[in-house]
């Protein structure tokens, strides 16, 4: 039981949860106290003591499943059609154990030592399913089963457990004591029946010894896909993704956010210890005289920065704009405000979209104009940066600072680069971020070039890893 | 204390507190083990209440430790009471200045100070905050370290000796060791996500919205003489609300009091109009009771048995799962 426990943590730890020494020796302890008996009461002290997240729990219950049931039915299952399908052809099975039995104990089939049957032929010949499964269990664990990755290793390690479990030798076994049987005095029909038992048991044997290398396959890989799509997702580039994997990035991005939450509420409070604040140090300490037993610090509060975004939101950046508004508003209260733009040509406010609906709705809003600008034109940057600076200068002040969002593809139009110029002489920062990559600014109707001297940072973002990233210094 | 895990279910039954096997079997191993317990879940939905009514069911006091922002080991641990030593020296001048009659140096008068030092670090001048008191109690206790999520990262490093060891070191005193351990219970709202090393000294239980039927059982124990039909009504209503992509998705203590208020009113069944007025029990946010409002007549047309069978197919409310959690 132990084993199983130590191997079924391993197995949560593959699957990327985090489980500790201590948290098995919890399990073991666990057990103790409870009769192991009922499923239910299993299935939870195992996960009260080896499970921390509310996360984690789906993976748990799946893997649970996955290892702990299962394979003793399944070896049941395959047994028992088998004996169906030799009562098919007439043939009683335990009637014909029974027998087989009485004869081994009569010595029917010759002395004791001559014949000697190995463990796995013994087990099959008394319907032991208990002592099959160890032997199982046992030969896959020598044929070194739990390396197996992928699925056409089945085969391979299958056989491997075979020959580990000694299956023809047995099979031998089984033959040889049909004739000796036979020699001894049973009915042909008998003694024939005898070794058609032997050919299902073994076909019967093979099933499971397959269905065991399959699920071993399945626990090994459970979440490793799911792992390695995750890690892809992280650096696929924005241009390429499917609806479907849309989707899941949404997820992602989510969980990416709360994390950078996290940092920052940390770190904000370490920034927090300011000058000795006087005042109340000495009211406080007023019922010890005065002394100033107890120290008093002014909190120092670090600003939450403001943000402005203009996102361009042309087919040819959509995404890059959808996933750093999610970004952007699942962070919101690290920033005291936020103010977003978006522009084609055009350009037009878009803070009330994200007012009124909830993320992920205003988003999709967002990039359809939110019914302020017209998104089937050509881009045109400086036209957009020309109406910011006319209409909008004055959200801009020192503490502000301005997102740019955009591939500065201008369609050979005006850059009208003196209007980002004022937009930098007024804002804390101005950051663009820009899905080409750097080699590609500046060539051909691209006026990256041309902005570049008035931005603060300029970075290449086509991928989440670099979002996170530039998000992570924006919030800091 | 507990013999099984249905024993604690009864137990807890008989304190008017309806759980699932899951959470009996997890109070089970936590007095079996002496481990604490980290309890998360959504708000309302009795973590508190669990830890209150397990000391009920032992017959051991609680003793509550409120977590919040900028909470210290002075506050939770020990405090020395400055103020009383500051009197105490004040008062015992006299004393004093006999014992340091007749030394002649500086040192000696020092050293004479010094071996009565331990007078003024005793027992009789520490202020015991809750830690210390679950420690140093003569009787097993139970202790709640209630929302230790909204604690300082510093606080839950602290917190790890204790929990591991129940025992505390005062450095002027020596170590306090609890003579019984007890019962510990943390709460969490997943503010943040506590340190792996917190919960690896935890037995983790997480308490979710409970099943319609448990619901109804907890409808029934609490609130004694709510007609059946009504109870079944408020529930199924409840689940339906909660399907919703709200702010503050009610708990079961909105549940409760949405009992309560609708005995108070004398009402018999629920019908849109009643649901309408009452809102405002069971959501907080404006927000929420519009959107709520909006979903209304289509989940009352539902609740009407007949139309059930074919509306459920293309339930709204269904769709919006994903985004629940």
């Amino acid at each position: 039981m132990q084993k199983k426990i130590v191997e079924f943590a391993n197995l949560l730890r593959k699957s990327g949860l985090r489980v500790s020494v201590s948290e098995a020796i919890d399990a073991f302890r666990a057990l103790d106290e409870l009769s192991i008996d009922d499923r239910g009461v299993f299935r939870d002290a195992l996960r009260a003591s080896l499970v921390k997240r509310g996360d984690d729990v789906p993976t748990y219950d799946q893997l649970f499943d996955l290892y702990w049931s299962g394979f003793h039915d399944n070896l049941r299952q395959a047994f028992e059609s088998a004996a169906g399908a030799l009562a098919g052809e007439g043939i009683d099975v335990e009637e014909l154990l029974r027998r087989i039995q009485q004869a081994l104990e009569n010595g029917e089939a010759g002395e004791a030592g001559e014949l000697d049957l190995s463990e796995l032929a013994r087990a099959l010949l008394t319907g032991d399913l208990s002592e099959l499964e160890r032997l199982i269990r046992a030969a896959a664990a020598q044929a070194g089963a739990a390396r197996i990755e992928n699925m056409l290793q089945i085969g391979f390690f299958g056989r491997r457990t075979l020959e580990a479990l000694g299956a023809e030798n047995a099979a031998r076994e089984l033959q040889g004591l049909a004739a000796r049987l036979r020699a001894a005095g049973m009915g042909d029909a008998e003694a024939e029946a005898i070794g058609r038992l032997a050919e299902r048991f073994f076909e019967a044997l093979r099933q499971s010894v397959r269905n065991f290398m399959e699920r071993e396959l399945q626990t090994r890989n459970f979440d490793y896909m799911e792992k390695f799509r995750r890690e892809a997702l992280f650096e696929k580039s924005f241009y390429s993704l499917t609806e479907d994997e849309i989707a899941r990035m949404r997820e992602v991005v989510a969980r990416l956010a709360q994390r950078i939450k996290n940092v920052m509420s940390i770190r904000r409070r370490r920034m927090k210890r300011g000058k000795l604040d006087l005042h109340t140090m000495l009211r406080r300490n007023m019922a010890r005289g005065g002394m100033p037993f107890e120290l008093v610090f002014k909190e120092r509060r670090k600003d939450r920065p403001k943000l402005v975004i203009l996102c361009d939101v042309s087919s040819s950046v959509a995404n890059v704009s959808r996933f750093m508004l999610q970004f952007v508003y699942s962070l919101q209260e690290c920033f005291t405000k936020i103010r977003s733009f978006v522009f084609v040509a055009e350009l037009g406010e878009v803070t009330q979209v994200f007012h009124d609906h909830d993320v992920s709705k205003a988003i999709e809003e967002a990039l359809e104009g939110g019914g302020v600008i017209n998104v089937y034109t050509r881009s045109n940057f400086g036209m957009a940066f020309h109406t910011f600076w006319r209409d909008f200068l004055s959200a801009v002040d020192a503490k502000t600072t301005v997102l740019v969002l955009g591939d500065a593809r201008n369609n050979y139009n005006d850059p009208k680069a003196w209007c980002l110029r004022d937009v930098h002489s007024k804002a804390k920062n101005v950051v663009w971020l820009n899905p080409e990559s750097p080699s590609a600014w500046g060539f051909g109707d691209s006026v990256m070039d041309k902005y570049l001297p008035y931005t603060s940072v300029a970075e290449e973002c086509r991928n989440l890893r670099q979002l996170s990233r530039i998000v992570d210094r924006l919030v800091l | 204390m507990f013999e099984t895990v249905e024993d604690v279910q009864k137990q807890l039954e008989q304190q008017g507190y309806i759980c699932e096997r899951r959470i009996a079997t997890v109070v089970y191993l936590a007095s079996r083990l002496e481990k604490p317990v980290l309890i998360e879940g959504p708000a309302g939905v009795g973590k508190t209440e669990l830890a209150k009514v397990v000391a009920a069911a032992t017959g051991r006091t609680l003793i509550r430790l409120q977590c919040y922002e900028g909470l210290d080991e002075a506050k939770a641990l020990y405090e020395w009471e400055y103020s009383k030593q500051l009197l105490y020296t004040q008062i015992l001048k006299e004393k004093i200045a006999e014992v340091m009659d007749g030394t002649r140096s500086l040192r000696e008068a020092a050293e004479r100070v010094g071996a009565q030092d331990s007078v003024f670090f005793s027992d009789q001048f520490i202020v015991p905050r809750p830690l210390l008191h679950a420690i140093t109690s003569d009787e097993a206790c139970a202790l709640l370290i209630d929302e230790v999520d909204k604690s300082d990262p510093e606080f839950e490093a602290f917190l790890l000796e204790v929990l591991s060891d129940f025992q505390v070191t005062v450095p002027e005193i020596g170590t306090f060791s609890a003579r019984q351990r007890p019962l510990v219970f943390l709460t969490s709202n997943d503010a943040r996500e506590m340190s792996d090393a917190l919960k690896r000294r935890c037995l983790h239980l997480w308490i979710d919205y409970p099943s319609e039927e448990v619901e109804l059982k907890i409808l029934d124990a609490k609130v004694p003489g709510i007609d059946k039909k009504l109870a079944q009504d408020l529930v199924a209503m409840m689940a339906r609300l909660r399907q919703l992509d709200l702010k503050k998705i009610p708990s079961i203590s909105e549940t409760l009091d949405w009992a309560r208020a609708l005995l108070a009113l004398n009402a018999g069944a629920l019908d849109e109009e009643l649901v309408r007025d009452t809102m405002n029990v069971i959501l907080k946010y404006e927000a929420d009771i519009r959107k709520a409002q909006q979903e209304l007549s289509r989940m009352m047309t539902r609740s009407e048995p007949k139309a059930a069978a074919g509306a459920t197919a293309a339930d709204p409310a269904a769709r919006k799962k994903g985004t629940l959690h």
